[in-house]
């Protein structure tokens, strides 16, 4: 297990942005995006085979060629007077029971992470995700965050479209982070690092979907950009928002009219998800039985296959 | 490596040869190819992997009416520098369990070869010769093996556990050669003695082993009698092998009912 850092950038007063998969893909989205718009150099990797199962072989006429592994990998890009550090993981590492981003190989991968950040001096580090909620695909998705340190939250709330979780009805500040986007800003505060997640909105009745959702990773960027004192083209993104919603919106028609569904509980689903684009939280007209129903019907219309290896011909 | 392997003593080999064989095989492959070889060579258990740190214990599969419980062990031969690892396909933590497989075949054997053994589904009849298939993990291995006719295998996608060992030894600048033998469908989760063969007609020539086959000729005869009868009793059997007999291939249903049929029958 190691470090491999193939050049040794000098920089100045860098921040730490750190991605991986998961749910709507927003955090990945967000960090790749911002990765591929400010041309950052890769620099480093931490290497993945005690992480993570091969997921692709490469044989060609008898000759073992490679094995693939998902990817963990450093950049950088140099500005004026603050510098980027990026991290983007191709996965998080499941621990017991499958979980993704927990147990003891998360919080070695974390420290990873962490031991590159502290060597070219990183003065914070930023994790980004999702943030599941009552909110209809066709709101602007606001961002949530948390800071693993108090004397953050009041930068935070000079932020437009950013909440914290002591802001958000009902939550009365509490709340948790799942995977590694959270762990990491746990591991940065006992190693005294300022972390910052940033988490984007996501409906939950899209949270078990195929889709990316980046209309959650543009509010992420358009916060992260701001906190880094960075300009980006978002355009491109906003067109890919707007086929994702457009698929969204033919999904649901499908799932309205779907005779898989009973009339009843299809009508219901439909009142559901409309009355959401009146509404943003969570203690709304939507019941727990509302929610129960939608996931239930929408998560067997998303169920995908699995494939085979070299054995099956 | 302590921890996960158990070792009982130190074989006393020199630059040995390592054959790798997984009980899950389709055919009974590496099981029976294993037995073989462990009786041949009176070969004895040197080493366990314990199997606390490789699989999930959480209870016990049951086979042909036997409990069973995941084994992992090297074998030892008196008279040969071959080392026989005979194991279940490891559930968790494949990257530690293989590296403890190569560490202990590093250490204690002085290996300096691996051959991984392996059964690839193949649509074909049990009565058609099997292909042994090969996959190197260096390019000069290919010369050292020429005199058998072994395809190579072209695939791009999911790696079986024998490409993950062997993409280990590649970082170890150790020689690996996976084989592969063509198992028919229908035999896959019984015997295939003509792909048990085929292996072991294989390793006879490249470690002049001495093999005597007829115990193996005689359970292949008796297991194709059986399914002779199984055609003399049932015309849509009959029908399916001619059909891939002669090259033609079968619907999923037809392969389904086919595979049903032969299982029923060999129990």
């Amino acid at each position: 297990m190691s470090i491999r850092i193939y050049q040794e950038p000098y920089l100045r007063n860098p921040d730490l942005i750190c991605g991986w998969p998961g749910i709507g893909r927003i955090g990945i989205l967000a960090v790749d995006y911002l990765r591929r718009a400010i041309a950052a150099t890769e620099f480093a990797e931490i290497e993945s085979w005690e992480f993570f199962e091969p997921r692709k072989v490469v044989i060609q006429e008898g000759l073992l060629k490679r094995l693939e592994f998902p990817e963990n990998k450093f950049y950088y890009r140099k500005f004026d007077d603050r510098d980027i550090l990026i991290f983007i993981g191709e996965e998080q590492p499941a621990g017991a029971g499958n979980l993704y981003g927990a147990g003891e190989k998360a919080y070695r991968l974390a420290n990873l992470v962490l031991d590159v950040a502290e060597k070219f001096g990183c003065h914070r580090v930023y994790t980004s995700g999702a943030a599941v909620t009552q909110i209809h695909h066709l709101l602007k998705p606001r961002v949530w965050a948390v800071p693993n340190d108090s004397e953050m939250i009041a930068e935070i709330r000079d932020y437009e479209n950013t909440v914290l979780m002591s802001d958000i009805e009902g939550r009365k500040g509490q709340g948790m982070i799942t995977g590694l986007n959270g762990l990491l800003l746990g591991v940065a505060r006992k190693r005294g690092i300022r972390a910052l997640c940033l988490m984007g909105e996501i409906p939950y009745y899209l949270q078990a979907s195929p889709w990316l959702y980046p209309a959650a990773s543009i509010s992420v960027l358009e916060v992260l950009t701001r906190m880094l004192q960075i300009e980006i083209d978002l355009v491109p993104l906003h067109e890919m928002a707007k086929k994702v919603n457009e698929s969204i919106e033919e999904f649901l028609t499908n799932l309205y009219e779907s005779n898989r569904i009973p009339p009843q509980i299809r009508a219901q689903i439909r009142d559901s998800i409309e009355k959401m684009k009146s509404i943003r939280q969570s203690t709304g007209p939507i019941t727990e039985e509302d929610r129960r129903l939608i996931m239930e019907h929408i998560d067997e219309l998303f169920k995908k296959g699995e494939k085979g290896d070299e054995r099956t011909s | 490596m302590k921890e996960q392997v158990n070792i009982l003593f130190s074989p006393d080999l020199k630059e040995a040869s390592m054959i790798v064989c997984w009980k899950e095989d389709p055919g009974k492959l590496g099981s029976l190819v294993s037995r073989v070889l462990i009786d041949h060579l009176k070969a004895r258990i040197f080493g366990e992997v314990n199997p606390e740190h490789f699989f999930t214990l959480g209870g016990v599969i049951v086979e042909d009416n036997v409990a069973q419980f995941p084994i992992s062990r090297f074998y030892a031969g008196e008279s040969r520098d071959i080392v026989v690892f005979e194991s279940n396909q490891p559930q968790i933590e494949r990257y530690h369990f293989l590296s403890c497989l190569l560490d202990t075949g590093e250490y204690y054997c002085q290996i300096k070869e691996i051959y991984a053994l392996g059964g690839i589904i193949t649509p074909i009849a049990h009565t058609s010769p099997r292909r042994l298939m090969v996959v190197y993990n260096q390019p000069e291995l290919r010369n050292k093996l020429r005199q058998f006719e072994l395809a190579e295998v072209n695939w791009e996608g999911p790696p079986a556990v024998n490409s993950y060992l062997s993409w280990l030894a590649q970082r170890r600048n150790m020689p690996a050669i996976s084989i592969w033998a063509e198992v028919a469908f229908y035999l896959a989760s019984s015997s295939d003695w003509t792909a048990v063969k085929s292996v072991l007609s294989f390793l006879d020539h490249r470690f002049g082993l001495g093999l005597d086959f007829s115990g193996i000729d005689r359970q292949l005869k008796l297991h194709n009698e059986q399914l002779a009868r199984l055609r003399e009793q049932n015309p849509e059997v009959d029908r399916y092998i001619r059909t891939l007999e002669v090259g033609l291939s079968l619907t999923e249903e037809e392969q389904l009912s086919l595979t049903s049929s032969v299982s029923d029958f060999l129990g």
